[in-house]
């Protein structure tokens, strides 16, 4: 492993336990202008809807690209995740946060066990098959990609899945 | 985070954020948040901690249907330790005057 990779995982360590040190880089983070706020009223009972999981924890498949760690600039690429796979294929790679006790359950991250539970209580109508894993550490030259193009492609494939609701869990 | 919430929401599937980072949902201003003051890396609790992880997501599943404006940022009470998370009913969280819908 590299010096830098190392370092933002000791940075990482340290902010986790001190989340108000993150509020510096949230200062310095290139401020994404939002000014108006996109809106779909939820019309279908929640007994009644299927519910997909993004997160951006970094989670993803043993078996598929880890994302990229060298960029400064993050990786804005995307992992499907398909929890008919053994949990035990689905691993993190995120050197921003400190995931030891997510390494350890990862339904602190990405909670489809518990949404298991609820499908099984009649809570919810269905957990979808597939989800969708980033990493959330995506700035600067990714930012066009990752809002024009990959979350796009997402919303469409979320849509194609008849899914109702999306979760999203950061790191 | 944020930024992907928007654009699913655009497409037109509603969507709800749990936020470690209040400052930063602020400023990316996602549809629906709820906020928990919690150490990065356990937006939904801590390992192996069901009952606390199944108290937040309801919370969570509440604040999709409660929020009514957009942009809106729910602070959930929940203290990081010190709660008794098995005593509490996810039904009686969830069935709090959400709106009905069919």
């Amino acid at each position: 492993m590299g010096v830098g990779r190392l370092k933002n995982q000791i940075i990482a360590k340290i902010i986790t336990r001190f989340p108000s040190l993150a509020k510096r880089f949230i200062e310095s983070y290139d401020p994404w202008k939002s000014v108006d706020i996109p809106w779909t009223p939820v019309v279908k009972a929640l007994r009644n809807s299927t519910i997909a999981v993004v997160t951006t924890a970094g989670v993803h498949h043993i078996d598929q690209e880890p994302f990229n760690m060298k960029d400064p600039d993050g990786d804005p690429s995307c992992r499907v995740i398909d929890i008919r796979k053994p949990l035990s294929s689905l691993i993190i790679t995120h050197d921003y946060y400190d995931h030891a006790d997510a390494d350890k359950d990862i339904n602190i991250v990405f909670p489809f066990e518990r949404l298991k539970e609820f499908e099984k209580d009649g809570i919810i109508g269905r957990v979808a098959n597939i989800h969708y894993g980033f990493m959330g550490h995506i700035t600067g030259r990714h930012i066009p990609a990752l809002i024009n193009r990959i979350a796009p492609e997402v919303a469409r494939n979320l849509k194609e899945e008849k899914v109702d609701i999306v979760l999203l869990t950061p790191g | 985070m944020g930024l992907i919430q928007r654009e699913i929401e655009k497409a037109g599937i509603p969507t709800i954020g749990v936020s470690i980072i209040r400052e930063y949902s602020e400023k990316v201003k996602p549809p629906r948040t709820v906020f928990l003051k919690w150490p990065f890396g356990h937006p939904l609790g801590g390992p192996f901690n069901i009952a606390q992880q199944r108290v937040v997501l309801a919370e969570t599943l509440w604040a999709l249907y409660a929020i009514q404006v957009p942009g809106t940022i729910i602070d959930l009470p929940y203290r990081w330790r010190r709660e008794k998370y098995e005593d509490m009913d996810i039904n009686i969280i969830l069935a709090r005057g959400t709106k009905k819908s069919s």
